[in-house]
This record gives C-alpha cells, sequence and structure tokens, in this order.
C-alpha cells in the first residue's frame, strides 16, 4: 500500500502543535455533544408534552361555539350604504351552548368506522367546599366509561376506582393537586357549589393525576347527571362531545367533515393546543440557534488553529510547492487537517452526547411545573446524532476551507526569497 | 536552438512593480546545455537570484520566452509547471528547507512520492542509493532538524536528485556552509556532472567557488554582461 505524503504531512501538522489541536477538537466535541443533549432534551420534553396533550385531549370536540359579536337587528332589517345604526349597550343572546340533538350526534358517530371512541361532556366552573377551605375549579361531567375509552383515566388513578362513580349516586374524582389544596382525603366529603347556586354533596371515590400540573389543580370528575342537576338543566343537555379517531392523524381533515356535517364547531387537537405548538417553534427556533452559534465558534477555534500552523509552515509549503507539489496538493493538507479535527472531534461530541443523556436522564427530577414528570425524557433518535455529525462535519470544512485556500495560494518565491 | 539546450531564453525581460517600477531583468538571452555546470554571479541587486526563479519556473511574472528543454514555459498552466519542476527540476536552496518534523529519509522521498512513477519500496531504494551517494546513508532515520548544516545540504541535494531531474538550480547552496563544507558540496556538483552529464545552475556570490565551475553568467543591473 501506498503511503499517502498529504495526509502525513497533515498528521504531521497536527501533531506538532498536540495541545491546540486538541483544543480545537474539543471545540467541535462540545458543541456536537451539546447539540445531541440539548435537541435531544427539547425534543424529548416535547414529544412527551404532546402525548401528554394527545392523551389528555381529545382527537376532536364538537361544541356549540357562542356568536359573540352579534349584529344588532337594527343592523339586519336597516342595512343601507350611508347609514350608520347605533345600538348601545347590545348584550349577548340568552342562548345556550348546548348542542342540540347531541346524544343523536353520539350515536352517528358511533357508527362511524373510523372513530374509536365518542364521549359526551358537561362542563361548569364549580366551587368546592370542604369544610371553610374553598377552591374554584372545573367539574366535567362525563359518562366515565366512555371517557376512559378516550383518556384512559384509569391508568392515572392514584387512589380509587372509576367504576365508582357510576356504582355511587355522587360520586367525584378529584385531581390531586385540587385534593391537595382541599386538604381531602378519599371517601371523605366534599360539597360542589356551581355558578347558579346550585349545591351538591358529594363523596371523593378517586385521586386522579393527569400529569399536566394545571389540569390536576383544578379539575374533578363527576356524573354527568350530576353535572346536569349543578347547571339545572335536563337529561340530553351536553356541550362538547369528545371524540378519539382510530388514526389521530385524520384528526384534521375529520374536524373539518363534522363542522359541516353537524354544523357545529369542530377543533382538532393541534388547533386546540395551538399556543402550546407556536411556544414549541420559538423553542426550537432559540434552541438551534444556540447550537448553531456553538458550532460555529468552534469553526473558529479549528481555523485559528489552521491559520497558526500555516503561518509557522510557510517554509514548508515553500518546498513543497518548489519540489512539485500542486496548490490543490496544499489544499487538500490543510482541509485534511481541519477534517481530521472535526471528525475526531465530532465523534467524541457523539459519545460524550450520548452520555450526557444518559447521565441526565438517570437522574430523578421530580419536575413540577407546566408538565410534571420525574425524569427528564431524551428523544435519541439516530437522525440527531447522523445531523449533528453532518452538521459539525460541514462546519469544519467551511471553516478550514479559508486557511487552506490561503495556503493554497502562497507564493513561494516570497518565502524563499524573504529569508 | 541545438539539441543540447535544455534551457533557452529569449528577450527575457521581468519588472517588479511594488513598491515602484524597477526592471530587474533586462533582455536576457542565455542558454544552458546538457550537462553544464553554471554558476551565475553578480552583486546583491543584480537580478541574479530573480534570473534563478524565473528560469526555475517558480516566478512566471516576465515577459519574453523561455524554452525548456524545447517547451515554452510561458505557454504552461500553474499545475503543469509543477509537474516540471517534480520530474525535471532539483532544487537547493541556501536554507535548506527540509521538512523539520520529517526523517531524512521521508524528505528524499517527498518529490518522488507526488511523482508516484514507481512503488514505495522502490522510492525508498532509490533513496537509499542517493543518501549513499553523498555518504549519509546512517542518518537515514534521523530526523531532519537533528541534522548538521552541511549534513542537511547534503539531504537537500539527495532530495533535488531523487526524480533524476534533467537540471539541477542551486540559490547560494554554499552560502551557509563553511569552507570545508562547501568544498564538499562542490565536489558533489562535480561529480554529477561528469558521472551523469547532469546541468547545473548555481546562483553563488562566492568567485572561488563559481571560478572552478564550466561557465559564469555575470548580472549587472539585470543585464548579462
Amino acid at each position: 500500500m501506498k503511503k499517502n505524503p498529504l495526509l502525513k504531512i497533515a498528521l504531521t501538522h497536527l501533531f506538532s502543535k498536540k495541545r491546540q489541536t486538541i483544543v480545537a477538537m474539543l471545540g467541535v466535541t462540545f458543541g456536537i455533544a451539546i447539540f445531541i443533549f440539548q435537541a435531544g432534551l427539547m425534543s424529548g420534553f416535547q414529544d412527551f408534552f404532546i402525548q401528554e396533550t394527545v392523551n389528555t385531549t381529545a382527537n376532536i370536540r364538537i361544541y356549540n361555539e357562542a356568536e359573540k359579536n352579534r349584529p344588532s337587528i337594527l343592523d339586519k332589517i336597516n342595512h343601507q350604504p350611508n347609514h350608520w345604526n347605533a345600538v348601545q349597550n347590545q348584550k349577548p343572546k340568552d342562548e345556550q351552548s348546548k348542542i342540540k340533538n347531541g346524544y343523536q350526534i353520539i350515536s352517528i358517530l358511533e357508527k362511524d368506522s373510523r372513530v374509536a371512541g365518542v364521549s359526551p361532556f358537561l362542563g361548569s366552573q364549580a366551587i368546592f367546599k370542604v369544610g371553610i377551605a374553598q377552591i374554584a375549579g372545573r367539574v366535567s361531567g362525563v359518562d366515565i366509561v366512555k371517557e376512559n375509552i378516550l383518556f384512559d383515566v384509569s391508568k392515572n388513578m392514584k387512589q380509587g376506582n372509576i367504576t365508582k362513580l357510576e356504582t355511587i349516586p355522587n360520586g367525584i374524582i378529584l385531581g390531586d393537586g385540587l385534593a391537595d389544596l382541599l386538604g381531602a382525603k378519599i371517601n371523605d366529603n366534599i360539597s360542589v357549589v356551581s355558578p347558579l347556586g346550585v349545591n351538591l354533596d358529594m363523596k371523593i371515590v378517586g385521586i386522579n393525576h393527569s400529569g399536566l400540573t394545571d389540569v390536576d389543580k383544578s379539575r374533578a370528575y363527576i356524573n354527568i347527571r350530576n353535572a346536569q342537576k349543578l347547571l339545572q338543566v335536563d337529561g340530553s343537555y351536553i356541550t362538547d362531545i369528545n371524540i378519539k379517531l382510530k388514526d389521530f392523524s385524520q384528526s384534521e381533515e375529520l374536524a373539518k367533515f363534522y363542522n359541516s356535517k353537524f354544523g357545529f364547531r369542530s377543533i382538532d387537537w393541534k388547533e386546540a393546543n395551538a399556543s402550546v405548538f407556536s411556544v414549541f417553534k420559538i423553542q426550537n427556533m432559540v434552541t438551534y440557534l444556540i447550537i448553531v452559534s456553538i458550532l460555529v465558534v468552534s469553526g473558529f477555534g479549528i481555523f485559528n488553529i489552521l491559520m497558526m500552523i500555516i503561518y509557522e509552515k510557510m517554509p514548508d509549503i515553500a518546498i513543497l510547492k518548489a519540489i512539485g507539489y500542486k496548490d490543490r496538493d496544499i489544499k487538500i493538507i490543510f482541509l485534511t487537517e481541519s477534517l481530521i479535527i472535526g471528525t475526531s472531534g465530532g465523534l467524541l461530541g457523539l459519545v460524550v452526547g450520548f452520555f450526557m443523556q444518559k447521565i441526565v436522564g438517570s437522574i430523578r427530577m421530580d419536575i413540577k411545573g407546566f408538565v410534571s414528570m420525574e425524569y427528564l425524557h431524551f428523544n435519541s433518535t439516530p437522525g440527531f446524532y447522523l445531523f449533528a455529525f453532518v452538521f459539525g462535519i460541514i462546519t469544519t470544512a467551511v471553516a478550514g476551507y479559508i486557511p487552506a485556500r490561503k495556503a493554497a495560494k502562497v507564493d513561494a518565491i516570497d518565502i524563499i526569497r524573504s529569508k | 536552438m541545438t539539441d543540447q539546450a535544455i534551457i533557452k531564453t529569449q528577450n527575457l525581460n521581468k519588472n517588479f512593480h511594488d513598491p515602484v517600477e524597477f526592471q530587474a531583468l533586462k533582455n536576457i538571452n542565455i542558454q544552458i546545455n546538457q550537462g553544464e555546470f553554471v554558476s551565475i554571479v553578480g552583486s546583491s541587486g543584480s537580478g541574479k537570484s530573480t534570473l534563478l526563479y524565473v528560469l526555475s519556473t517558480l516566478d512566471t511574472d516576465y515577459t519574453g520566452h523561455i524554452y525548456f528543454d524545447g517547451d515554452d514555459l510561458s505557454l504552461k498552466t500553474k499545475n503543469e509547471l509543477a509537474e516540471i519542476r517534480n520530474q525535471k527540476i532539483g532544487f537547493i536552496f541556501q536554507f535548506h528547507y527540509l521538512l523539520p518534523e520529517f526523517t531524512v529519509l521521508e524528505n528524499i522521498c517527498l518529490p518522488a512520492s507526488k511523482l508516484a512513477k514507481y512503488s514505495e519500496e522502490e522510492i525508498k531504494d532509490r533513496a537509499y542509493k542517493k543518501l549513499d551517494l553523498l555518504g549519509l546513508r546512517d542518518q537515514a532515520l534521523k530526523k531532519a532538524n537533528k541534522l548538521s548544516g552541511g549534513q542537511q545540504q547534503r539531504v537537500a541535494l539527495a532530495r533535488a536528485l531523487i526524480n533524476e531531474p534533467k537540471i539541477i538550480f542551486g540559490d547560494e547552496p554554499t552560502g551557509n556552509l563553511d569552507s570545508k563544507n562547501s568544498q564538499n558540496v562542490f565536489d558533489i556538483f562535480k561529480e554529477l556532472k561528469e558521472q551523469f552529464n547532469q546541468s547545473i545552475v548555481v546562483v553563488t556570490h562566492d568567485m572561488s567557488f563559481a571560478n572552478k565551475t564550466d561557465r559564469i553568467i555575470t548580472l549587472k543591473d539585470g543585464e548579462v554582461i
């Protein structure tokens, strides 16, 4: 096998500047490791959050949207150009947010082959009282068996059993945060007061932990009949229909379809959580910006060391040119040097990034905030590793190309003459 | 042009533009034949080194024609000139310009590895032969920067010879050596010329060295006198 003198020259240069080479290499290592750690953390968190959201938000929700900016009756009957009507203090129409024929719609949906589950819902604000403790929250009036098909409520039960909501007439399941705030335990009695002033005495049959902190602090499940009692409405009154699809990627498309079919507003889970997704977008942008700037900085490290080597090795470059090495050969030498730094630093970065994820991922965090999780979730798909590595190599190649071109342009006579 | 001419110039002129316009070479018409040992002399600033760089293809900023081994150099690309330097020209400089981290053997092999005409084994074999010729065989595996000045200059000579060039250019090859070593280098040149019919062009300000060569080309203010 023929030894390539260019590679040997490149290696010799790097070895003659061991410390700087290692620093430049560690720059790349650091950049890539942070890339993998940070991208994995961000995307792992987002995946976790999306999963939680998908588990707690219906794929499609059908509800009756109250018309807010209703045109006045005057506008309707006397609509002429060059006229304007003034109606002051117009109040919203006393319109129920009920879904008309809700149960008929449910039975139609249940026959739809694309639907995995349908659950009626009646929600209301409520005040929970235990003795003198009073907490405002929301009650979700549900058919717990159907609700369980959609949201797997039983999986999140810390205490008690969901079926008791069916068997015990005045049963209630509290979110664990809410139970803590009230100082209430399972089998305690609490009072629930609706905005209309209806007071129901209920018995806690279960404690629920969904993982979304805000929800756990404010939500209680009750039987839909009790919700109807709280709101003093008839037994067909429901405000929402939640749908779980067999394939949740169809959500957007089917939401539009139901919207036109039933004439009630239907939104899919993405739309319902649009604000969260826009936060993710900004989060991703910031993350990638930071990662890119770290890699650019490590690129400068490589640029720096190559420039140093070039200035020091000017006589070498001159003699190589004099004995017949072409400009391209010189360029290859210095590009090789930057790629050696980039590749070795990059590979090390992949390993370091992997272990950083593993180590940090194994530390118990018990985070309670936006969501609650015991451990940080990392997304370690090979794609990130590949992307990080390729990006690192591109950065080093660009950082190495400029000095390499400069070296190739060195005029041999200038060097020889100036000695 | 006779068959023997290895280098012939025709109306060769060179100007420096920076810092001021200055004509370094004026209308040079010379011929160097195969197997000739020529020295170029002149006071400093006479243009002797400039002539050497132009003749040896390193400097391409000139007008007129240089015929090297029958080819007009002004028509060649940079890469073609690099190939010519690699195959047909050997260089020795005042400062020997060895790669300091490489061994003597590796330094000598550099031009041959680039030429890649022979296998690595054969190149080494040839390098050892050159080292024998220059009495350096026992130094082959030492780092170049561990050698004395005289030894380094002989290594540079071995490197110049490895591809069996048509001509060797020396820019003050003895300028940095004591009289004993400089005599040594001269003897090697003479032997190369006599044994291998090697053409040698040397720029020197050492008149005792120049006087021993076949022919002296004297430059004054950029003109041959």
